[in-house]
């Protein structure tokens, strides 16, 4: 028997679509970015997508608040707004815009309960993770106990091993969101996590698929530091989904990944 | 479950030269496929690059005839005419059709040659006679040199993939639209509910069910698929009836 037969959660995905779990995607974006082609980039086609699987929250980090500075968060809060039950926010921080990050900062409370946390995306701004132009952001989340999706790369110069190091042992009290696991560079990455000060999760945009490094990070760090991602409206949650349940790992590590992790960090209503 | 019958298009075992984890032995293979519920698969070796094509052709119809399940067709190597290290196509394709061979590829990138009417038309030709599928896993990434091929060898029933991860959309539906005989596998085409819209624009003849292992997990486009929201007749053709169809109508 084929593991859509055998095991329950893959079988009530294979048979209905979604298996009445909740589903926390903690890593997607949103916005018809013409430097690659999008069918459904915009809110409500996306929403009808996550539905269909059952993404209990998608929080994500819009793509025009990340690529065009005079696009700003407040936006992207009136968006949330139209679909208060399923999306949430990463507020994006640019370095090079700091009056923009102070602005917006100051009305992270009034954006409740949309804005959940802060994006950085230092590869893209081309701007170390732990310059001090983050200072402020980081300094505000670690504050107000904040998670930060910070994107990361293997043996990238801006978002690598060493940079990463730095702020997840200035910043105890915020919880990292390790996007893509450094990805390549997955000893690095089970380093973040045993060296840090059990502030560092692995998030999974762009891993499940992948033949044997599921697997890998779970024998490495335990399912317990692994959270789901999908990089929405890049990739198909049915894939990322079918990545995790493809993973020779145990039905619990899947729900650690799917859910009962985020639930731990953020609550069950949030 | 079992009423959706898999044909893997893109996969590749044996034992790899550095190492690692693929399947080396049919046994090992069709474990792997079980687990995730594949039925069958067409099977190129996966050191064809460094091994060249004449003993990795040997070496994989080894590999098939220790194979008792019937369930693994492989895919040969061509080279260049004008060397004479393979037989002419006459000969060539009998002896495909005697070692459980049913398509065939190339890898001019890897073995030094370039492809194109010059080197490889004689075969090309009676392939596209004959309706022999051409995978094209070697032109991953380089749509260029895709693009050239495609339109050089029009007749041929060609197979191509991406593996970038990134929607291909406006690389891939130009050739969709223009080569009839060119065929999509979707082992990466990680598009939100991107699979119907190709084939709602191109037919579901047009798409292949393929793995793309060892570099992706078999169970990676399954669910996908299965959940593409396509009629389920479209979905059967997609995950192996396609597949199946293509290499009956081969004349080998
Ligand atoms: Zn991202």
């Amino acid at each position: 028997m084929s593991i859509w037969e055998e095991h329950p959660l893959a079988r009530a995905f294979w048979n209905n679509g979604s298996a009445g779990i909740p589903i926390y995607d903690m890593h997607g974006h949103m916005g018809t970015l013409n430097t690659i082609y999008f069918a459904r980039a915009e809110a409500a086609a996306m929403v009808a997508h996550l539905k269909r699987i059952g993404v209990k929250h998608l929080t994500f980090s819009h793509h025009y608040a990340l690529f065009e500075p005079s696009f700003r968060n407040s936006r992207v809060h009136e968006i949330c707004r139209e679909f208060p039950d399923i999306l949430r926010m990463y507020v994006a921080i640019n370095p090079h815009y700091p009056d923009h990050i102070r602005e917006d900062l100051a009305q992270f409370d009034a954006w409740a309960p949309f804005a959940v946390g802060l994006k950085l995306l230092p590869d893209y701004h081309a701007t170390p993770a732990c310059d001090p132009k983050y200072e402020y952001a980081l300094a505000f989340a670690e504050e107000r106990r904040l998670p930060v999706l910070c994107h990361t790369w293997g043996h990238s110069q801006n978002n690598g091993f060493p940079q990463l190091m730095k702020i997840v042992v200035k910043y105890p009290h915020i919880t990292f969101f390790i996007a893509h696991c450094l990805f390549g560079d997955w000893e690095g990455a089970a380093r973040l996590v045993h060296e840090s000060p059990g502030n560092v999760y692995l998030e999974l945009t762009a891993v499940p698929g992948e033949r044997d490094v599921l697997e890998n990070l779970t024998a490495a760090v335990g399912s317990e530091r692994l959270i789901f991602g999908t990089d929405l409206p890049w990739f198909d949650e049915y894939q990322a989904v079918g990545g995790v349940l493809s993973a020779k790992i145990t039905e619990n590590d899947m729900r650690n990944i799917f859910y009962a992790n985020v639930e731990r960090i953020l609550g069950k209503e949030w | 479950m079992r009423e959706l019958f898999f044909y893997d298009a893109m996969c590749a075992a044996g034992m790899p030269l550095h190492g690692g984890n693929v399947a080396a032995t049919p046994e090992a293979l069709l474990a792997e496929m079980d687990y995730y519920g594949i039925d069958r698969a067409l099977v190129r070796h996966v050191n064809l690059d460094a091994a060249g094509a004449v003993l990795s052709n040997r070496v994989l119809a080894d590999f098939l005839r220790s194979d008792s399940s019937g369930r693994l067709r492989g895919v040969w190597c061509i080279l260049p005419e004008q060397c004479d290290e393979l037989p002419g196509p006459d000969e060539f394709f009998r002896d495909m059709k005697q070692n459980r061979i049913g398509a065939i590829t190339l890898s001019p990138f890897a073995h030094r040659w370039i492809p194109c009417r010059e080197t490889i038309g004689k075969i090309m030709d009676a392939a596209a006679e004959r309706h022999i599928p051409v995978l094209l896993d070697a032109f991953t990434g380089k749509w260029n040199e895709l693009y050239n091929f495609v339109r050089m060898f029009p007749r041929n029933i060609t197979f191509a993939m991406d593996r970038s991860k990134h929607g291909p959309d406006r690389l891939l539906r130009p050739l969709l639209e223009n080569f009839e005989n060119f065929h999509y596998v979707i082992s990466c085409h990680w598009v939100p509910e991107g699979i119907r819209d190709l084939a709602e624009r191109y037919g579901a003849h047009r798409l292949l069910y393929g793995s793309d292992y060892p570099f992706f997990s078999h169970g990676s486009m399954m669910l996908p698929l299965k959940q593409s929201a396509l009629p389920e007749a479209d979905i059967a053709r997609i995950a192996g009836g396609n597949l199946n169809q293509l290499l009956e109508e081969a004349q080998l």
